[in-house]
C-alpha cells in the first residue's frame, strides 16, 4: 500500500519533472481558477451554482478572449502590443457611423473591422520587424492614433438602431442541459451570446496554430532566443511581422465581437482593455520574456478575471474600486510565480 | 570646408537637436498661422494680483507638470531599460493622501487639519514607497518594467478613492492653491518655479554624484556593472524611488490646481507623455545612456503641441491622433535601420554628383 | 531539485490560499456585518442598484438618499454598484444582479439607448425594474415597471425664465446678449432636458447670441478646461449657463483666474442646474446667480412605490420629484440651514 502511493508519488514528481514550462504555468493557471469558482460556489452559493452564471462570465469576456489571443502571440515571439484597446474602440465607432449614419449592412461592417486590425497589425508588424523599433512605443502610438481617430470619426457616444445589427445581437445559442427555473418558477434555457462562439474557435484555432504549424513553432523559438532562432534557419523578422499582424487581425475580430456585445460607438469604450489583456495573458501562463505562453492558459486567465469580477460584486463590495484592487493582486501574485519559475529554470 | 561640416555634424548629432527643431518646427507653424499665439498680457486677477496669460504661459504652467515627471521617467528608462506606466495612478494615491492629511476626518474641513508641507512629506513617503514597491518588482524579481508597473497602473486609482473613502475633499484655504495656480504678486505660474527648481537639485545630482554614472552603467551593461562593484538591483529600485519623489510632487500642483481630487481623471494619460517627453529627447528607450536636458526640452515640446493643436480648437479627446503621428514620424526618423538607408542613399547621390 | 518543485507547489497553494483569502474573506466579513445574508432570507427585500458613478455632490447625494432608506433595519438588502460613468458596467450590473435573484433592481441609465436586451432578461426573470433619475428610449414601455425623477426640460426652461426677468430688471432686454454652455454629458436625459428647455426660451429672443456648447463631462476638472477654453476664444461672455454645479465651480476658478469676475454685480451671470449645498454658498459669496433645484433624494419616493408594489398596487409610469429654484435674492442662509444635502 504505502509502496505503492511511494510508486504513485514518484511517477507524480517525474511527470513534474518531465512538464515544460508551458504546461507548468497552464496547469498553475488552471487550477487556480477551478479552486476560485469552487470557492465562489461553496461560499456564496445563489448566482454562482447556476451555470447561467459561468456563461454570463463568457458572454461578457468573450472579445477579451479574442484580443488575449492577439496578445499572447505577440507575447511569445517577446513583443507587446498596447493599441488593441484603441483599435476595438475605433472599430465600434467606425461599425456603428457605417451601420447608423450609411446605412450598411451588417457583413460589411465586418469587413470593415477586419481590415481596421489589419491595417494596425501591417502598420505596426512593419515598424517593428523591419524597421527594429521597441514594439512598445510603435504600439503605444497606434493606441493614441486609434482611441484619438474613434473621437474624430465621432465625437458623441450612441446606439446602433440597425435592425439587422440589433437582430444578430440579441441572437443567443441555447445550451442545452443548463437551464435553470426563474423566480415565477418557469424553466429558462442558459445561453451565451453569438460572439461567444467565435471566441471559441478563434482559441481552438490558435491552440493547434501554435502546437501543430512550423510557424506557430518559430513563434517560441523566436521568442525564447532570436539569435538561435536565426542559426536555426528561421526568418526571424518575418515571424515577428507575422505575430503582430495575426495579432491586429486578432483585434479586428475582437473589436467586431466587442461591438456586437455592446452594440454602441462610443470614444471610451475598451477603455484598458490592453491591460486586461495583457494581464489575462501573464494569468494564463504566458511569459514577458517570451518563448512560454499557451492559448488555453490565455483563455482560463480571462475566465479567471471574470470570476474575480464576479464574486467581487456578489459579494455586495463596491465593484468597480474593489475589482481593480484584486486583479491588481493576482497579477503581482502571477508575476511572482513566472520569476520563480524562471529562477528554477535557471538553475536547471 | 570640411570643418564647417563637422561643426554642422555635432550640433546634428547633439541629443537636444531633435526635440529643439521640433520645437522650432512648432514655433515656426505658429508664427505663420497666427503670430497671436505667442501674445502675452497682463492683466488682474480676481483678488488684484497681476498675473500673466497667454498660451505661452498655459505651456509654461502645464508643461512644468510634465517636465517633472519625464526627470524621474529618464533615470528610470536609463536604470531599468523600461518605462513606468503607473505614474498617473501613483499621482492619484499621492493627492488623496496629501487630501487625506490635509482634511483628517472631515471632507470639507473649514481650516487645515495639518500644516501643507507636512501633508507634502507624507504624501511624498508614500509615493516612494510605492516606487519602492515597483522598484523590488523590477530588480528582485525581475520583471519587465512596463508589466511591473500595470500591477500599480490597474490598482491605483482604486487605492487613492479608498484612501478617502471614496469622498471628494474640497480645501478652502486659499494659501493651498498658490503651488498649482499663482503665488499672489508673482505673476508668473507657480509650477515653472517649482520645475526650475527640480531641474537644478537634479542638475547638482548629476554633477556633484555619481547618480549619472552608475544609472548609465546599470542601465547599458548589468552584469559589467555588476563586476566592477555596483549593485544594480540598488541602483534600479533608487531610480524609481525618485520618480516617486517626483510624482510626489506633480500631486501636488495637480490637486492644488482644483483644490479636490477626481480619481479616475486626475493625471489620466500621463504616463505616456511623460514617456514620449523621454523619447522625443532622443533618449533610447532601451536604457543606457541619457541626456536629462533633452528629456526636459522634450516635455515642453509635447505641450508645446499639445496647446497648439487646442487653439486649433481640436477636441480635447482627439488630441492624441495628432500626438501619434508625430511620434511615429519621430521613431522612423529616428530609427538606426532608417538613418542606415538615408545614409546610404546620400552617400550614392554625392557619389554620382562627383562623377 | 525536488524540494525547488516542492517550493513551485507551495507558492501555488500560497496563491490559491491567498486568492481565497482575499476574496472570500472580505465575503464573510461583509455577510458578518449584514447579518443575514442575502437572496436566503425570505424575510428581507433585496434591492439592486446600480449607479451611474461618483461623479458630483449631486450623485452622491442621490446613492447616499438610497442607502440610507433601503437599510436593514427598514427591512432591506441592498447590492449597491458603482459603474463609473460606463454603460457597460452597468449592463453587467444589471446582469449579475439578474443572476442574484434580486427582488427589485434600481437603474439610473448613464444614456438613453441600448437597454432592450438586458431589460428583457429581467423581465424573463420576473424582476420588476424601477428607473430613476435618467430617463431612457424603448419601443416597449412594459419592459420597465416606472420611472422616477426630474422634468429636466422644465428646469432649462425655469433657467430660460429667470434669465428674462433678470435681464428685464437690468434693462438689458433688447441688447445682444452673448451666452455660453457648458454642457453635460452627451445623450444624457439632464442634459438634452436642460439644453432643450433652455433653447425653448432661447428661441423666443433674437438676442440671445449662444456662442458655444461644449461637453464639460458633469466634473468640476472638465468643466475648468472647457471654461478656461472659452474665455480664450471669445470676448465678453455675458451668461454662463452651466448644466451642473460641479462643471460651475470648476468655471468659477476659470473665471477667477482668467481675472473676470462673475455673479450679481460681476461680468457675467452664472445659472447653474441641481443646487448642492456648496453652490448655495457660493451664491452667498455672490460667485452664481441662480441655481435650479435638481433633487437628488429619490430614496423615500422609490421605497414607497415598492411598498406599494409589494401590496399588489398599480404605479403610474412617470413620477416627477418636486423642485424649486434659487437665487440671491432669497434668504440663503435659512435655506441652507433646513437643507440636508
Amino acid at each position: 500500500m504505502s509502496k505503492n502511493q511511494a510508486s504513485a508519488a514518484g511517477s507524480f514528481r517525474d511527470k513534474l519533472k518531465n512538464l515544460t514550462d508551458t504546461n507548468l504555468l497552464l496547469a498553475i493557471t488552471i487550477i487556480v481558477f477551478f479552486l476560485m469558482y469552487l470557492g465562489a460556489v461553496l461560499f456564496q452559493g445563489g448566482g454562482f451554482l447556476k451555470p447561467q452564471a459561468f456563461f454570463n462570465i463568457l458572454s461578457a469576456n468573450a472579445a477579451l478572449v479574442i484580443l488575449s489571443c492577439g496578445l499572447s502571440l505577440v507575447m511569445i515571439t517577446g513583443g507587446i502590443d498596447i493599441s488593441v484597446g484603441g483599435v476595438t474602440a475605433l472599430i465600434s465607432m467606425c461599425c456603428a457611423v457605417y451601420l447608423d449614419f450609411h446605412g450598411g449592412n451588417v457583413m460589411t461592417s465586418a469587413v470593415i473591422a477586419l481590415a481596421i486590425g489589419l491595417g494596425f497589425g501591417l502598420f505596426q508588424g512593419f515598424l517593428v520587424a523591419y524597421l527594429d523599433i521597441q514594439p512598445f512605443i510603435v504600439t503605444l502610438a497606434g493606441m493614441f492614433f486609434a482611441r484619438g481617430l474613434t473621437t474624430i470619426v465621432n465625437t458623441k457616444p450612441f446606439n446602433v438602431a440597425n435592425e439587422a445589427f440589433t437582430k444578430l445581437k440579441m441572437t443567443r445559442v441555447t445550451v442545452p442541459f443548463m437551464g435553470s427555473v426563474n423566480k415565477r418558477g418557469i424553466y429558462v434555457d442558459a445561453y451565451v451570446e453569438i460572439g461567444v462562439a467565435v471566441a471559441v474557435l478563434v482559441v481552438i484555432l490558435m491552440f493547434c496554430f501554435l502546437r501543430w504549424t512550423k510557424l506557430g513553432r518559430s513563434f517560441y523559438a523566436v521568442g525564447g532566443n532570436a539569435q538561435s532562432a536565426l542559426m536555426l534557419g528561421i526568418n526571424v523578422k518575418r515571424t515577428r511581422f507575422i505575430s503582430h499582424v495575426l495579432c491586429g487581425l486578432l483585434a479586428g475580430i475582437g473589436g467586431f465581437v466587442y461591438f456586437l456585445h455592446v452594440g454602441s460607438g462610443s470614444a471610451s469604450h475598451a477603455a484598458g482593455a490592453e491591460m486586461d489583456a495583457i494581464a489575462s495573458s501573464i494569468i494564463g501562463g504566458t511569459m514577458l520574456t517570451g518563448g512560454v505562453g499557451n492559448i488555453a492558459g490565455t483563455f482560463f486567465g480571462v475566465l479567471s478575471l471574470g470570476t474575480i469580477q464576479n464574486i467581487v460584486s456578489s459579494a455586495g463590495l463596491d465593484q468597480a474600486w474593489w475589482s481593480g484592487i484584486t486583479r491588481a493582486v493576482m497579477l503581482c501574485l502571477f508575476l511572482v510565480i513566472q520569476s520563480v519559475v524562471m529562477a528554477r529554470k535557471k538553475k536547471a | 570646408m570640411k570643418k564647417e561640416n563637422s561643426i554642422f555634424m555635432k550640433i546634428v548629432r547633439n541629443q537636444c537637436f531633435i526635440p529643439l527643431m521640433a520645437l522650432l518646427l512648432l514655433v515656426v507653424f505658429n508664427l505663420i498661422a497666427d503670430p497671436g499665439f505667442f501674445k502675452i498680457t497682463l492683466a488682474d486677477n480676481s483678488a488684484g494680483n497681476p498675473i500673466l496669460s497667454g498660451f505661452l504661459i498655459t505651456i509654461l504652467d502645464s508643461g512644468s507638470e510634465l517636465a517633472i515627471l519625464a526627470i524621474g521617467m529618464t533615470l528610470v528608462t536609463a536604470a531599468s531599460g523600461g518605462q513606468d506606466i503607473s505614474v498617473g495612478a501613483a499621482v492619484a494615491i499621492a493627492g488623496s493622501v496629501l487630501l487625506r492629511v490635509l482634511c483628517g476626518t472631515n471632507s470639507r474641513p473649514e481650516t487645515l487639519q495639518a500644516p501643507i508641507i507636512a501633508a507634502f512629506l507624507v504624501s511624498c513617503v508614500a509615493a516612494m514607497l510605492f516606487g519602492a514597491f515597483n522598484g523590488v518588482l523590477v530588480a528582485y524579481f525581475k520583471i519587465q518594467p512596463m508589466i511591473a508597473t500595470l500591477i500599480l497602473y490597474t490598482a491605483g486609482r482604486s487605492i487613492a478613492a479608498w484612501i478617502n473613502n471614496n469622498e471628494l475633499p474640497v480645501i478652502s484655504e486659499p494659501s493651498f492653491k498658490y503651488f498649482g495656480e499663482f503665488i499672489p504678486g508673482i505673476p508668473i505660474p507657480t509650477p515653472f518655479f517649482i520645475a526650475v527648481a527640480c531641474m537644478i537639485v537634479t542638475a547638482l545630482a548629476l554633477k556633484f554624484t555619481n547618480l549619472r554614472l552608475y544609472t548609465q552603467a546599470v542601465g547599458i551593461n548589468q552584469s559589467s556593472s555588476r563586476l566592477n562593484g555596483l549593485n544594480p538591483a540598488v541602483i534600479k529600485v533608487m531610480s524609481f524611488v525618485i520618480l516617486g519623489v517626483c510624482v510626489a510632487v506633480v500631486a501636488l500642483i495637480k490637486v492644488s490646481r482644483i483644490a479636490t481630487i477626481n480619481y479616475s481623471v486626475i493625471a489620466k494619460d500621463i504616463e505616456m507623455d511623460a514617456i514620449l517627453a523621454v523619447a522625443l529627447g532622443g533618449n533610447a528607450l532601451s536604457g543606457g545612456r541619457f541626456n536629462m536636458a533633452a528629456s526636459i526640452i522634450g516635455a515642453y515640446v509635447i505641450q508645446f503641441l499639445t496647446t497648439t493643436l487646442y487653439k486649433f480648437k481640436v477636441q480635447s479627446d482627439a488630441l492624441p491622433a495628432y500626438k501619434a503621428v508625430v511620434v511615429i514620424v519621430l521613431v522612423v526618423v529616428s530609427a538606426p535601420v532608417v538613418r542606415e538607408w538615408f545614409a546610404g542613399f546620400s552617400k550614392k547621390f554625392m557619389k554620382r554628383e562627383a562623377a | 531539485m525536488i524540494k525547488k518543485y516542492v517550493m513551485i507547489f507551495i507558492v501555488v497553494l500560497a496563491v490559491s490560499a491567498g486568492a481565497g483569502w482575499v476574496f472570500f474573506g472580505c465575503a464573510f466579513e461583509e455577510e458578518i456585518s449584514h447579518d443575514p445574508a442575502p437572496c436566503e432570507e425570505e424575510d428581507y427585500i433585496v434591492i439592486g442598484l446600480s449607479q451611474i458613478g461618483s461623479e458630483s455632490d449631486w450623485r452622491n447625494a442621490n446613492t447616499e438618499s438610497f442607502k440610507s432608506v433601503f437599510t436593514a433595519g427598514n427591512g432591506y438588502y441592498l447590492l449597491y454598484e458603482d459603474a463609473q460613468q460606463k454603460q457597460e458596467n452597468q449592463l453587467k450590473a444589471v446582469r449579475d444582479f439578474i443572476l442574484q435573484e434580486v427582488d427589485y433592481i434600481i437603474l439610473d441609465p448613464i444614456v438613453e439607448t441600448g437597454w432592450d436586451t438586458v431589460l428583457m432578461e429581467a423581465a424573463d426573470a420576473g424582476i420588476p425594474v424601477i428607473l430613476v433619475d435618467r430617463q431612457i428610449l424603448l419601443e416597449n414601455d412594459e419592459l420597465y415597471t416606472c420611472w422616477v425623477g426630474s422634468n429636466f426640460r422644465e428646469e432649462g426652461r425655469a433657467a430660460g425664465r429667470w434669465l428674462e426677468d433678470y435681464l428685464k430688471l437690468q434693462s438689458r432686454e433688447n441688447k445682444e446678449i452673448r451666452i455660453v454652455t457648458l454642457q453635460g454629458t452627451p445623450e444624457s436625459s439632464a442634459q438634452i432636458g436642460r439644453t432643450s428647455g433652455f433653447a425653448d426660451v432661447l428661441s423666443e429672443h433674437d438676442n440671445w447670441n449662444m456662442l458655444d456648447k461644449r461637453n464639460g463631462e458633469f466634473t468640476q476638472a472638465k468643466g475648468q478646461e472647457v471654461m478656461r477654453d472659452f474665455l480664450k476664444l471669445y470676448e465678453d461672455i455675458d451668461v454662463v449657463v452651466s448644466e451642473n454645479d460641479n462643471m460651475t465651480f470648476g468655471a468659477i476658478e476659470a473665471i477667477e483666474a482668467a481675472g473676470k469676475t462673475c455673479g450679481p454685480g460681476g461680468d457675467m451671470i452664472i445659472l447653474s442646474f441641481d443646487a448642492v449645498r456648496a453652490a448655495i454658498q457660493f451664491m452667498q459669496a455672490g460667485k452664481i446667480n441662480a441655481v435650479f433645484e435638481c433633487n437628488p433624494l429619490l430614496g423615500p419616493k422609490v421605497a414607497e412605490i415598492i411598498e406599494r408594489l409589494e401590496a399588489g398596487e398599480q404605479v403610474e409610469k412617470i413620477q416627477y420629484i418636486e423642485e424649486t429654484y434659487f437665487d440671491t435674492s432669497m434668504d440663503l442662509e435659512k435655506i441652507l440651514k433646513e437643507r440636508v444635502y
